[in-house]
């Protein structure tokens, strides 16, 4: 497992924000591309979120797009009903997510897997059901539209306007980053190391001095606030809030998106992002045909690799490298 | 007085549908540690085969659910054999080969069958029972009793039979199983298909009260899946209680509330019985439970 967690050098970090900041330039010009990465990033946020519970942790949530809808519905209403800006909107919609994370973690986290799992559906069933039923406040099934954009940002250097997509794209690409760099910050520290410990051995963990307990809950509410961070950002990119994007289809999307990217990787996230949501965008898949290839695709590669697109290009670059330095 | 025995007794046919989803959900996980996340499109696919063989082969309702059933337990040995046999104990990886299985199946139903709702009309959804003032479908009637006697039957099998109770012992260890000579991978195999078997019994039953279409599936699976973490993982009476409770909850619940959130009733109080019993309500409780 040598360099699992270190592959990224701080030199590789900045040559990854610059080529990601670089798209926007080199894309100026087609609207549509921009509109396919922008909508990754937007997902590509709570996958790493889910990627510090699931590969870094161990912990499988399948409603964990009911936290970035819960991020994403507080987003909307400040902004659309009290006039509120993006930037404390989304804070706010980040930090109740968290809240709402934190509150759900503390009777779900002492449920032992499959339980946990399986809660965790349950919980993501009731936000939906929640966005999707409370009409008074979410708009109900029709949700909320008419969401603003942003205002244009004075950089001193440079005005980014995100009414226009190269300037939506650069604010997801900053918060992408930022995200990205939680994820960095948090897998090298001592805390990050804790949770890796647990991952591979609960008790063994305990009886090493980490509460196990608190550190599930504060990667939990972390998580979540994450997922919310996403969900307002994604709600502010399409402009509406509407609760099919954080049913049950949407939950399960997610865990695929990490999981195929591969789990407990720092760039699988963004992999799975690109290839479940840029991919089928830029394709339009929705040819039912194309659906049966496509779950026979997944079928196939869950049974061929294990741990997932990152795992199957480690296991090939490992290959690759001995040959290389003889 | 009577719109409250009504519900009852509609919930008690809904029940027993979950019941026979959530037992093969409990038998799957409890010997193989599988989660069958695909286990909603065999109830599906119970349905559409139904269906094809009524309107196309056996004009008889009884014959063509037997022929369901035995379908679909080939299609069980089928997936255990090419894919849950690999992905044991990795748990992600079951759920992204649950939604392949998914997406084929929901989509070759929309290809071969095209994409609205068949309806399956067979003579006992078109007669009634009268029981006082109130009226069911003798289906109603059909459906609990099959799972009565599905319960009976299996309730049998693994306590009365070498091979069920070498399945018993397969789910309670695998290697001391293997030890004193049963055939673990046999047991696998049987499991998965009484799990599908049942799972198609449930689509071919409900099939006529209500439509066929590809998603028919998606609710149930998820009410199964309630009931198994209801009832405690693992524990078939569990997996009943649940079941049934599940069904008159939710049909009692449209008596107060709109069924709007009928399906939010049934997934809240799942968070409120584990908030109580973390091990679920027959569950044995292990160290490390709150």
């Amino acid at each position: 497992m040598r360099g699992r967690a270190g592959a990224v050098r701080p030199a590789t970090g900045m040559a990854f924000a610059a080529v990601l900041y670089l798209l926007a330039p080199v894309f100026a010009g087609s609207p549509y591309v921009l509109f396919a990465l922008t909508l990754t990033l937007c997902y590509a946020i709570p996958a790493v979120a889910l990627n510090l519970l699931l590969g870094y942790t161990g912990l499988v949530s399948l409603g964990h797009m009911g936290f970035a809808g819960v991020g994403a519905y507080v987003t909307a209403l400040l902004m659309k009903n009290a006039a509120v800006p993006f930037a404390p909107a989304l804070a706010a919609g980040t930090l109740a997510a968290g809240v709402v994370g934190a509150l759900v973690g503390i009777p779900c986290l002492r449920l032992r897997s499959h339980f946990f799992i399986i809660v965790t559906l349950a919980v993501g069933l009731v936000l939906f059901l929640l966005f999707n039923n409370l009409d008074w406040l979410t708009g109900g099934a029709a949700g909320l539209p008419g969401v603003p954009r942003p205002h244009p940002i004075n950089l001193g250097f440079a005005v980014v306007d995100p009414r226009r997509p190269v300037g939506f794209y650069l604010v997801a690409a900053t918060l992408f980053l930022l995200v990205f760099a939680v994820q960095y910050t948090l897998v090298h520290s001592d805390f990050g190391r804790s949770l890796a410990a647990i991952r591979q051995d609960e008790t063994l963990a305990a009886s090493r001095g980490v509460d196990v307990f608190a550190h599930k809950l504060a990667v939990f509410a972390l998580s979540a606030a994450l997922a919310g961070l996403g969900g307002g950002l994604l709600i502010d990119f399409l402009r509406a809030a509407a609760p099919q994007s954080f049913g049950f289809l949407e939950d399960i999307n997610l865990v695929l998106i990490v999981i195929v990217g591969g789990a407990g990787s720092l760039f699988g996230p963004l992999l799975g992002a690109l290839l479940f949501i840029a991919l089928p965008e830029t394709l339009r898949i929705a040819d039912t045909y194309r659906m049966v290839l496509f779950g026979a695709a997944l079928l196939a590669l869950a049974l061929s690799a294990p741990r997932g697109l990152s795992g199957l290009a480690a296991a090939a670059f490992r290959k690759l490298r001995p040959q290389a330095s003889a | 007085m009577t719109a409250l025995v009504e519900q009852i007794a509609n919930g008690m046919m809904m029940g027993a549908i979950y019941v026979l989803v959530a037992l093969g959900l409990v038998l799957i996980f409890g010997v193989m540690e599988v989660l069958n996340f695909a286990h909603g499109v065999i109830f599906m696919a119970g349905g559409y085969v139904c269906d094809v063989v009524f309107m196309h082969v056996l004009p008889s309702y009884p014959l063509a659910v037997v022929a369901t059933v035995l379908a679909l337990a080939l299609v069980g040995v089928a997936l255990e054999r090419v894919v849950f046999r690999r992905l044991r104990a990795n748990v992600p990886m079951q759920i992204v080969a649950s939604l392949g299985l998914i997406l084929i199946a929901e989509n070759a139903a929309v290809l071969l069958f095209g994409p609205s709702a068949l309806q399956l009309t067979v003579p006992s959804v078109r007669s009634l029972v009268r029981v006082g003032d109130l009226t069911f479908t003798v289906q109603h009637v059909v459906v609990i009793a099959a799972c009565v006697v599905v319960i009976a039957a299996l309730h049998l099998f693994l306590h009365r039979t070498r091979l069920g109770t070498a399945l018993r012992a397969t789910s309670q260890n695998a290697e001391a199983a293997r030890v004193i000579g049963i055939d673990a991978d046999r047991i696998y195999r049987l499991t998965f298909a009484i799990g599908c078997a049942l799972a198609g019994l449930g689509g071919a039953l409900i099939g006529p009260l209500f439509l066929i279409f590809p998603q028919m599936g998606d609710l149930p699976l998820l009410k199964g899946l309630t009931a198994i973490v209801l009832g405690g993982m693992g524990s078939i009476a569990g997996a009943i209680v649940g079941g049934f409770a599940i069904g008159i909850i939710e049909a009692v619940s449209t008596l107060f509330i709109t069924t709007d959130y009928r399906d939010m009733v049934v997934f809240a109080m799942l968070i409120a019985v584990l908030l109580i019993r973390p091990w679920g309500l027959f569950g044995v409780r292990v160290r490390g439970d709150a």
